[in-house]
């Protein structure tokens, strides 16, 4: 497998605090790797690193082959990196279908005098992308929501928005933090599939951070573990699963105990 | 209750509006305000080139601050660079009126952008007061370089004239405003449903999250600066036309505050709702004085000594009353209307 997505000896320090120390990991093309850790651990922070919200203190972040540590947040959508936040994210006064073209945005070339006139290319690139979204809605089953305002729906619909619009991207690498937080089984289920037909179907990259270990467990290929902004184990999910290191971030170890 | 609307291509998608009874009903106003000056007298038309005048000044502030989030107490600067720029373009350097218009819009998206650049840490009320600032240090500079501006004179607005109709007279200056007002609310439609108007929006909502869907916060922030004071700089230019006289009086901040209030009224970000809100806006002075006739002479009299105060309050009343009892504006009330009746006689 090559790698995709690579951090070499990656820092971030906010003064006194190190959130993230010197993490290396590898994320291959086409595999569902999974980031897991306690709380406090420094996930969603190695995260806006990855998407280039926070500039990493030290290291280096290579996606294919292109260094990303300096770039600007708004070029990696263009270079098809898109990402899901912890929490919502989304445009909350706007339609779904809005919210989902925001997505295309790297993919339009509109300029304002075109815009203005909506004629020719503007409009017909106005069309193609109109299309692309309406694949989208209909991937993820919203169709009868298409015309709400986002801020209206519920909790798991409007994670299913946000993701759509990560996906109208069209993204190489996807970024997805705490996708089923606070989700109920049926609706965590889904997302699981989405996850998968994501893979499978589009080869798509989907890096996620993720506190359900049933979802983490069961879909990974790879998964790696942070504690204290230090990576403490990587592999195979039943590998790590029996790591004692993991096992003692998580628990506690027994000398600690007694 | 209108039933059986199906979108049947991608084209109906994008459209405006996919419904005839819309575009019906917009080609029948179109029609009665192109006849407009044959039905109503000279101070009728006054007034509605006043409020066609501020309908541009309205849906052009509403992509700044409804659209963008961008809040701007900087209208009247903006108006007072166009109708400047202008009154002097027109008298001092003969230009020809075609001329003036859009080149009065393009100085006042350039200073725009001098305005825009400071400005794009600033979010809420911290912008606000950068773009109030912004319009003290215009009408000093216009009161002080007097070598370029006339200074505390003003300057008179004369030679505008388009295929030999003077466009500062009734008739010939409605017909010209009503086309400008036209192309702006299309302009302003048009831009909203591409991805520049999904840019601002976006970085109304959710700034960091524009960032990450790809969207140059600096670039689509100087962006909405521009092509708002654009607009901003021609319903100026319009105004100096109507004026034929313009000095820094004339764009004193009640103008921004008007303005402001305006699209509250009308419903933040949306653009019928500032067509409305401007409306609104424009006819309540008229109406007041109307109300105030209905009574007898000392009443009345009242109304003509206080017309400045009493113009203030009531603007200030109805901002309360609509933001207490119906914040989404006019349009909510509009949709409001016409989900009740396209329902009738059921509920919903």
């Amino acid at each position: 497998m090559t790698a995709l997505l690579q951090l070499e000896g990656v820092t971030k320090r906010f003064g006194g605090l190190t959130a993230v120390n010197d993490v290396s990991l590898t994320v291959g093309r086409g595999e569902i790797y999974s980031l897991i850790g306690p709380n406090g651990a420094g996930k969603t922070t190695l995260f806006n690193l990855i998407s280039a919200v926070f500039r990493p203190t030290s290291g280096t972040i290579t996606f294919e082959g292109k260094n990303l540590t300096r770039a600007p947040t708004y070029t990696l959508a263009r270079l098809g990196i898109a990402r899901t936040f912890q929490n919502l994210a989304v445009f909350k006064h706007e339609t779904v279908v809005n919210n989902l073209l925001v997505g295309m945005h790297a993919h339009l070339r509109s300029d304002p005098l075109s815009a203005a006139i909506f004629w020719g290319r503007a409009r017909n690139e106005e069309l193609r992308a109109r299309e692309r979204v309406e694949e989208i809605i209909e991937f993820l089953e919203i169709e009868d929501i298409r015309d709400h305002t986002v801020g209206t729906l519920s909790y798991g619909l409007q994670k299913r928005v946000e993701l759509g619009r990560a996906l109208a991207i069209s993204p190489k690498l996807l970024l997805l933090d705490e996708m089923v937080s606070g989700m109920n089984l049926e609706e965590r289920e889904d997302i699981a599939r989405f996850i998968l037909d994501l893979k499978d179907e589009f080869g798509m990259t989907i890096f996620m951070v993720e506190h359900d270990m049933g979802i983490v467990m069961d879909i990974s290929d790879h998964v790696c573990v942070v504690n204290y902004g230090r990576k403490i184990a990587e592999g195979r999910p039943a590998e790590v699963a029996a790591n004692p290191a993991v096992i003692e971030a998580y628990l506690g170890s027994k000398r600690a105990a007694a | 209750m209108r039933t059986g609307h199906f979108k049947e291509n991608p084209g109906q998608l994008v459209a405006l509006s996919d419904s005839r009874v819309v575009w019906t009903w917009f080609a029948g106003m179109l029609c009665v305000m192109v006849l407009a000056p044959f039905l109503i007298g000279n101070y009728g038309l006054t007034l509605v080139v006043s409020s066609l005048i501020a309908i541009i000044g309205a849906v052009a502030l509403n992509m700044l601050t409804g659209q963008t989030g961008l809040i701007s107490l900087g209208q009247a600067g903006f108006l007072a660079v166009g109708a400047y720029s202008n009154a002097l373009l027109l008298t001092d350097y003969h230009w020809p009126v075609w001329l003036t218009l859009p080149a009065s819009g393009l100085i006042a998206a350039l200073i725009s952008l001098l305005v825009g650049i400071p400005s794009l840490r600033l979010k809420g009320l911290y912008l606000a007061i950068t773009t109030l600032a912004f319009s003290f240090i215009i009408s000093h500079v216009i009161l002080y370089a007097e070598g370029v501006t006339h200074g505390p004179n003003g300057v008179f607005v004369k030679g505008a004239t388009i295929f030999g109709y003077d466009v500062q007279k009734g008739v010939p200056l409605y017909y010209l405003v009503l086309g400008l007002t036209v192309a702006t609310i299309l302009a302003a439609l048009n831009i909203s449903r591409t991805r520049i108007g999904r840019a601002w929006m976006a970085i109304r909502d959710h700034d960091i999250a524009a960032r990450v869907m790809g969207i140059d916060l600096v670039r689509y922030k100087l962006l909405a600066f521009a092509i708002s004071s654009f607009f901003v700089g021609i319903a100026g230019a319009l105004m100096s036309l109507q004026l034929r006289f313009v000095n820094v009086d004339v764009f004193a901040l009640i103008l921004s505050i008007e303005a402001l209030a305006i699209i509250i009224l009308g419903g933040l970000g949306s653009i019928a709702g500032a067509v409305l809100g401007a409306i609104f806006l424009s006819f309540l002075p008229e109406t007041l004085r109307l109300f105030f006739s209905m009574f007898a002479d000392e009443k009345s009299a009242l109304f003509t000594d206080y017309v400045y105060e009493i113009r203030g309050a009531a603007y200030g009343v109805v901002i309360v009353l609509f933001l207490r009892f119906k914040p989404e504006g006019l349009i909510g009330v509009w949709k409001d209307a016409r989900k009740y009746w396209s329902n009738w006689p059921l509920a919903y």
